[in-house]
């Protein structure tokens, strides 16, 4: 059951990392190039951001779920093998993950907001500035998961 | 929830996370070895889960502000602070957790 748990986090933490990144990358405001071709990097930015919200919000709500239901294993099997080897920068990583994951919770709210109400320039920096903000939590806690989920392997 | 309440319960719940998380004021603790909640600590359970707690006590709690604040004050929000004081949170965290690396 729990390794079940564990693929599903993993498979729709891929899923929240491609949505947030496509739409992390349309705000940016880089120039288009001068002969106008598609590049790969203009393909993947020329999306329409705005559909991207809703989705983006259930994905980080659920996958936030998930890691909350998996944490209690982690807590009685994994952190306690971590401080054995001494591993004081994995369990610092993870904690930086957990509060990364409970911050963005939080700003749910307000990132769908700003992404509904697209309401005069004023709003489009907050906006822009929100979905980095949790693109930055989302690849932060996709790494550390995997590193983690990895580390008996990873590590001497 | 108006819509500019939502702006303040996503500004002040980073704040009051971490404010939870530094002062230990879980709403709840939970001991996953027995699988139980609690209200207060019980160390004869074994490990315990904060984050569970801390995400309840800044949820209430930004919830909280949020109805507080009058509407015309959450209205004349200006807008950037929706991003610069969860940022200034997540900024604080980080110095706080380089405890972890040194």
């Amino acid at each position: 059951m729990i390794v079940a748990l564990l693929i599903a986090h993993g498979l729709l933490a891929v899923a929240l990392l491609g949505a947030i990144t496509h739409q992390a990358l349309s705000v940016l405001t880089v120039a288009p190039s001068a002969n106008g071709r598609w590049t790969f990097l203009n393909r993947f930015r020329g999306v329409d951001a705005t559909a991207y919200t809703t989705p983006i919000v259930v994905l980080f709500a659920v996958t936030a779920l998930g890691g909350a239901l998996l944490y209690p294993q982690y807590r009685i099997d994994v952190r306690p093998a971590l401080e054995d080897t001494q591993n004081v920068a994995a369990n610092g990583v993870f904690e930086i993950k957990e509060h990364l994951a409970a911050i963005g919770l939080g700003l749910l709210p307000t990132y769908w907001l700003f992404w509904r109400k697209r309401n005069g320039p004023e709003t489009a920096a907050p906006r822009r500035y929100l979905t980095w903000l949790l693109a930055f939590f989302v690849w932060w806690s996709f790494i550390v998961g995997h590193v983690l989920n990895n580390v008996r392997g990873l590590l001497p | 929830m108006k819509d500019s309440r939502l702006t303040i319960f996503s500004i002040v719940f980073g704040v009051l996370y971490l404010v939870a998380f530094y002062y230990d004021l879980a709403l709840f603790r939970y001991y996953p070895e027995v699988r139980q909640f609690h209200w207060l600590r019980n160390d004869d359970l074994g490990v315990v889960i904060l984050w569970y707690g801390w995400i309840a006590t800044a949820g209430l709690a930004s919830a909280a502000i949020a109805f507080a604040v009058p509407k015309r004050m959450a209205e004349r929000l200006w807008p950037g602070w929706a991003w610069i004081i969860p940022s200034a949170a997540v900024v604080g965290m980080l110095i706080y957790e380089r405890r972890w690396f040194v």
